[in-house]
């Protein structure tokens, strides 16, 4: 299983398709950070007499929540650890290679349970890079408008490990559903329509679908909120951590199933 | 000894359609198996169900009695070559190799060995869609033989090659039997193996139609070749040839093939009786011929089989499909 962790982890890395989703998630990761920025600096002071709510303070990301949602900034990109997972399994079939690895592994299950854990270390490595480069970004940047790097450094270890979690999980999801949607375009497709539109669409009409999406199990999972989540309608992080597990095994096991006896032609 | 590759009752039905159909033969270690029929004749359906790839509808196939799924290390067992086109366009000939080696547990020096051994190694770090269609195939043949395996299964391997490729082919070909590898190799054109094989087994429509060595193919198919003679006479060279207990095929509007002759013997024969002669040729095709006979090839639609306009080959005596 190792051998086959390692094959597939060079060809993920010397193909394009995963680096250029990884710098897409670094580019949106370095506006979260502006925008976080821009629209929490300071806090909000209560107002007096009629006139509206005034912002008091440095005019920088201060409050533990505040520093925290800026530590957590590339949490928004985990859809793209799920691309990424996707492309770990939809590459193969689109460029036939999948017949030089089933004849490397001809018991499918074990390919695609390779796959699965390269996909998940990946995503951890995507989210531990990322967190990387916000620290260093938001932190240089909180030093120069009079913040304190150190205080973003001390929120680090507290959203962290949800981050690396939920992006791990997702990448597994991601290989989950290419597994079963080996078509790589189809798969992108429906990934993104789902986390795009029918997802909100979904928690819009159907009362307390929120902690039971995907979604809403990464957010539970993250925890960015430190045990809040349940203000949101959500699972407690190890409740939301098991149900996106889940929903990975779910799909990496219908896929197996259907990799498994298809024919390759 | 037991044959490197027994083909058992293997069937494969797409819906009504019998792809393969109760197809059972052997392949021996230290020889060249040619795996002939015509396009459709379930060859690449057979491979790809000894590979595990496609799953049979009943029957086996097995190496040294162990299915393809069950082989420990199977790529240091069997090696592959299916097709010229399963490569990531954007991913190095090297990086696809490493790849192929890591996953086999083989040592990077083997990536090194048989990039030497194709003739790949300047290249090595080229994209692999920036490749010819000759060095992709020397990659899939690079990658089939990087376990070192004692069994090759080859597909269609000159499909696409030009004249040096499909030479370079055969070379290497004889070079791996000479290991004393197993090999098996499927092609739409006897005579694109002719000078490489030395069994066939011939199929079509998914049936077995013959397995025998290439010599007894030939010496079945008429013993000493024939000599082809273009000529406007033809009822009298018919009748010549008659007074000598001798037959004429006629093969085309103005052309004979006198099976068994010789030029020296039809030469002065020809001389003799003072026939116009336009062109006096040894029969190449006759092997070929038998092959088409025996594969039953419909007017050819894709230009590479039939050459000329004649009527298709008479069947040859002794041999039935």
């Amino acid at each position: 299983m190792t051998a086959l962790v390692r094959a597939e982890w060079l060809k993920l890395r010397t193909t394009a398709a995963p680096w250029v989703l990884a710098g897409l998630a670094a580019v949106v990761t370095a506006l979260l950070v502006v925008v976080i920025f821009r629209t929490q600096g300071g806090t909000v002071a209560p107002s007096s007499g009629n006139g509206p709510p005034t912002f008091v303070g440095s005019g920088v990301p201060q409050t533990a929540q505040q520093l925290r949602n800026l530590a957590a900034s590339c949490y928004e990109c985990d859809l793209f650890a799920l691309l990424i997972g996707v492309v770990c399994v939809t590459a193969d079939f689109r460029h036939k290679t999948v017949t030089a690895a089933f004849l490397a592994s001809p018991r499918r299950w074990r390919l695609i349970g390779a796959k699965l854990l390269t996909a998940a270390l990946v995503g951890a490595a995507l989210a531990v890079a990322l967190l990387a480069g916000t620290l260093l970004g938001g932190g240089l940047a909180l030093d120069a408008e009079g913040g304190s790097f150190a205080a973003l450094a001390r929120q680090v270890p507290a959203v962290a490990p949800g981050v690396v979690l939920v992006f791990a999980l997702f990448a597994v999801l991601g290989v989950g559903v290419g597994s079963l949607l080996t078509n790589q375009v189809a798969a992108i497709i429906v990934s993104l329509g789902w986390f795009l539109v029918l997802e909100g669409i979904l928690i819009a009409l159907v009362h307390g679908a929120a902690r039971w999406v995907p979604s809403g199990a990464a957010e539970a999972a993250a925890d960015v909120t430190r045990g809040q989540g349940h203000l949101y309608g959500l699972f407690t992080w190890w409740q939301g951590a098991l149900l996106l597990l889940l929903y990975g095994a779910v799909f990496a096991a219908a896929g197996s199933a259907v990799v498994a006896r298809r024919d390759v032609t | 000894m037991n044959p490197a590759i027994e083909v058992r009752s293997l069937a494969k039905h797409f819906g009504h359609v019998r792809a393969v159909d109760d197809l059972s033969f052997d392949v021996a270690e230290g020889r060249v198996t040619g795996f002939l029929g015509p396009n459709g004749s379930g060859k690449t359906t057979t491979l790809r169900m000894l590979l595990g790839l496609v799953a049979p509808s009943s029957g086996s196939a097995t190496f040294g009695g162990v299915p393809y799924r069950d082989l420990d290390r199977p790529l240091c067992h069997v090696g592959a070559v299916l097709e010229a086109t399963s490569f990531h366009p954007t991913r190095r000939a090297a990086d696809h190799l490493r790849s192929v080696a890591i996953a086999a547990r083989l040592p990077a020096s083997r990536v090194r060995a048989v990039l030497e051994l194709v003739g790949l190694s300047d290249v090595a770090r080229r994209r692999v869609g920036t490749f010819s269609l000759g060095m992709r195939q020397r990659l899939e043949l690079a990658t089939a033989v990087l376990g070192d395996p004692r069994v090759l299964i080859l597909d269609e391997p000159a499909n696409g090659l030009d004249p040096q490729g499909i030479q370079w082919l055969r070379t290497f070909i004889r070079y791996q039997a000479s290991l004393g590898r197993a090999i098996l190799v499927s092609s739409h054109l006897l005579s694109e193996m002719e000078e490489t094989v030395d069994d066939v087994v011939i199929v079509s429509e998914g049936r077995l139609v013959l397995q025998t060595t290439l010599a007894d193919l030939a010496s079945t198919a008429g013993g000493a070749p024939g000599m082809r003679v273009r000529t406007p006479e033809l009822a009298r060279l018919s009748a010549v040839l008659a007074g000598y207990g001798v037959a004429a095929r006629q093969v085309g509007v103005d052309e004979v093939v006198v099976d068994g002759a010789t030029p020296e013997w039809l030469g002065p024969v020809l001389a003799q009786a003072q026939i116009v002669v336009y062109e006096l040729t040894r029969q190449q095709n006759r092997l070929e011929e038998v092959f088409l006979g025996l594969t039953h090839v419909p007017p050819s639609v894709h230009g590479a089989t039939s050459p000329s306009p004649s009527p298709s080959p008479s069947p040859s005596p002794g041999l039935t499909s």
